[in-house]
């Protein structure tokens, strides 16, 4: 036992020197998390603010202009053009920022008058998806509350509901607010796997590997004292995204930091154990680069629940998406971070962590053998 | 431990190893006594390294024995690292931490810590001549230095047992000449070295020689008497100040006592008969008698002779 930990600490000493005397690993492992929360945070944006929109109005009554006012009024919209048909709607979004049109038909006074349903057709240009689902989401929201205001300007006006929505965790709807916690995982992903399968797969393409192989320094110890210094590093870059994330855009921490702590630590060792083993199964730098991107870089992004929903996924993606470390891990930052939640509701993401962890730690020991064959 | 016969440090029968079709190290048997330098000779890809491998417990042999102080390798290959030093062919130390970090690295991998373990690396960088260099990034160290560095490494658990791979490929002739006297002197003290290598004149500091052609040992002996078996025949070197030597080659395979005339270098290697009395005379006068101008001298075979013979004979 003794002797295990002495021989785990000289591994990890030399590893971090490695680390400390290599300045593209400090610039890359410092650097890479501060562009990417800044390159995320101002441009992965899902507010919707100031859209242009056209209006055509066949109605031409006090109650159309007074909805087609509101529309203008509101934060999300801007009319930048009053075409006098629909016809050229197609032509209008090619050609300019144009990104929906409000057609007001005729005799929607008469519909409102009578209190029936008065249709307000809403054409949006669907090639920015996105886009379009949050311009949609805004008119319906804006189309509900003019109708409430209408209705109840008529002298025969009937007890109307009245939403009031209010945010929680983040009243602003703040994309930043959203986008950070999850970025977190995203970048200690990317940056833990590139590093840790560079450092393993330089072992066997220098020649040292077998140098080891030639000592009594068994196998748990290589791994171990190669994750080591990286989970070190790991926790401060991710110190780094949190302080920076609270100064640019207000990131919260209304949660239990210790477990933070925790799910970062196992988080760490996840991510790291995956790429000890893609490096120990390619033992080439190149191959472990890409490999190691492609497979922290695209499930930390698109099924750990970063920027889809997870319950909107099809079964098959459900089910990967368990063994993605990220989805426990975004959830903890989004758990502690906005909701202030702590272990006592977040324990069966940081048991999913540790089992991840722990897994991909026993396989890539298993599967590790110390032989040149 | 058995005190009153000389247990061989290593024992090897029939040891053979396969990459798929391709046969490495074909039935190979020999022993190595203890304090013995033994040298494995042979070109590149005759199964030299591949030997050491197995030997050091990195390769799983595919038949036969291989023991290492007693203890078969195929089935605790942990023990048997342990209780040697391994250099292997490439230089393996890294390149980026300084001569003490790479020592201290090594150390804390056999398990050495404070005192004892600076205390060692002290000893041996003196014994290797790298005190004043400890600070060096390993990087920056030219090539003998390197290979200085390395054995240091192989030698901190001070192990009875030492495996070196062709230490000196790519070196300077002094670096390598002081590479050997390293080797020597840790002889001297004891230590049992098995050494790979494919230069001839190395092989004459060995006390014994395996020859290695195609995963084949095809000799095996001490120097000497590897060339009294190969070359039982006297050699007379032949040397002229003539540009073109091919006259005095013709005229001296003419003669009807020499077996066989080589070119080394600037040189002839002439092979006689054994049953001729005094060879060397007796050719002097037939160039001499022939017009050329040649100075000749009775020589002993070198180990080259003896690995092209050994080669071509088998």
């Amino acid at each position: 036992m003794r002797e295990f930990v002495l021989r785990t600490s000289a591994l990890a000493h030399k590893e971090a020197l490695h680390m400390l005397r290599d300045r593209q690993v400090i610039f890359l492992a410092l650097g890479m998390p501060l562009v990417l929360v800044l390159l995320f945070g101002y441009a992965v944006s899902f507010d919707v603010e100031e859209v242009e929109v056209a209006v055509v109005d066949h109605d031409m009554t006090h109650a159309s202009r007074s909805f087609l006012a509101r529309v203008d009024a509101s934060d999300a919209f801007r009319i930048t053009a009053y075409p006098a048909s629909a016809e050229g709607a197609e032509a209008l979004f090619r050609r300019s920022h144009l990104k929906a049109m409000f057609v007001v038909p005729r005799g929607f006074q008469r519909a409102l008058d009578r209190e029936e349903p008065a249709d307000v057709q809403l054409i949006i240009d669907g090639a920015d998806g996105t886009t379009a689902r949050v311009i949609e989401a805004y008119a319906s929201a804006l189309a509900l509350f003019t109708t409430a205001d209408l209705i109840s300007s008529v002298p025969t006006s009937t007890p109307l509901f009245e939403p009031r929505i209010r945010m929680w965790f983040n009243p602003r709807m703040a994309s930043a607010v959203f986008v950070v916690p999850g970025l977190v995982a995203v970048v200690l992903a990317i940056i833990t796997v590139l590093l840790s399968g560079l450092t393993v797969a330089r072992e066997w393409e220098r020649g040292s590997m077998e140098q080891l192989f030639a000592t009594p320094v068994g196998r748990l110890s290589i791994i171990l004292g190669k994750v080591a210094p990286y989970v070190g590093l790991g926790f401060l870059q991710f110190l780094l995204i949190l302080v920076a994330g609270a100064y640019l855009f207000d990131i919260p921490l209304r949660g239990s930091f210790p477990t933070l702590v925790l799910a970062v630590f196992l988080f760490l060792v996840a991510a790291l154990g995956q790429g000890v083993f893609i490096s120990m199964a390619t033992k080439s730098q190149q191959l472990a680069v890409q490999i190691g991107a492609i497979t922290s870089i695209l499930p930390s992004l698109l099924i750990s629940g970063f920027l889809f929903p997870i319950a909107n996924m099809p079964l098959p993606l459900r089910i990967v998406s368990r063994l993605v470390p990220a989805r426990y891990f975004i959830a903890c930052l989004r758990g502690v971070l906005l909701q202030g939640r702590g272990l006592s509701t977040l324990w069966p993401q940081i048991l999913g962590l540790a089992a991840l962890g722990i897994g991909i730690i026993a396989i890539t020991t298993r599967r590790f053998r110390r032989r040149l064959d | 431990m058995n005190t009153g016969t000389k247990t061989p440090v290593i024992e090897v029968r029939d040891l053979t190893k396969a990459f798929g079709h391709f046969v490495a190290v074909d039935r190979v048997t020999f022993e190595v006594e203890r304090g013995e330098i033994f040298g494995y000779l042979g070109a590149n890809g005759a199964g030299k390294s591949t030997t050491i491998r197995i030997l050091s417990g990195l390769l799983m042999p595919t038949s036969g024995q291989a023991r290492v102080h007693g203890i078969d390798v195929a089935d605790d290959p942990e023990r048997v690292k342990r209780s040697i030093g391994y250099m292997s062919q490439r230089f393996s130390l890294y390149p980026d931490l300084s001569v003490t970090d790479n020592l201290e690295f090594f150390g804390g991998a056999f398990g050495m810590s404070g005192r004892p373990l600076s205390k060692r690396i002290d000893t041996l960088l003196e014994q290797v001549d790298l005190i004043h260099a400890r600070t060096t990034r390993t990087r920056d160290l030219p090539g003998g230095m390197r290979q200085r560095l390395a054995l240091a490494s192989a030698l901190l658990h001070s192990p009875p047992l030492l495996f070196l791979d062709e230490p000196t490929s790519g070196v300077d002739p002094s670096a390598r000449r002081n590479f050997w006297r390293l080797i020597r002197e840790l002889s001297h003290q004891g230590t049992t070295i098995f050494v790979t290598t494919h230069y001839m004149d190395e092989a004459e500091y060995c006390e014994r020689i395996g020859l290695m052609s195609d995963g084949r040992l095809v000799a095996l002996d001490t120097p000497a008497n590897l060339k009294r078996t190969f070359i039982p025949e006297p050699i007379v070197r032949v040397e002229s100040q003539a540009t073109d030597l091919d006259p005095i080659l013709q005229t001296l395979r003419a003669d009807p006592s020499v077996v066989n005339v080589q070119t080394f270098g600037p040189a002839l290697h002439v092979r006689i008969e054994k049953r001729e009395p005094e060879p060397t005379e007796r050719l002097r006068q037939r160039l001499k008698d022939a017009g050329f101008k040649a100075h000749l001298q009775p020589i002993e075979p070198t180990l080259e002779d003896v690995f092209l013979e050994a080669v071509t004979r088998k």
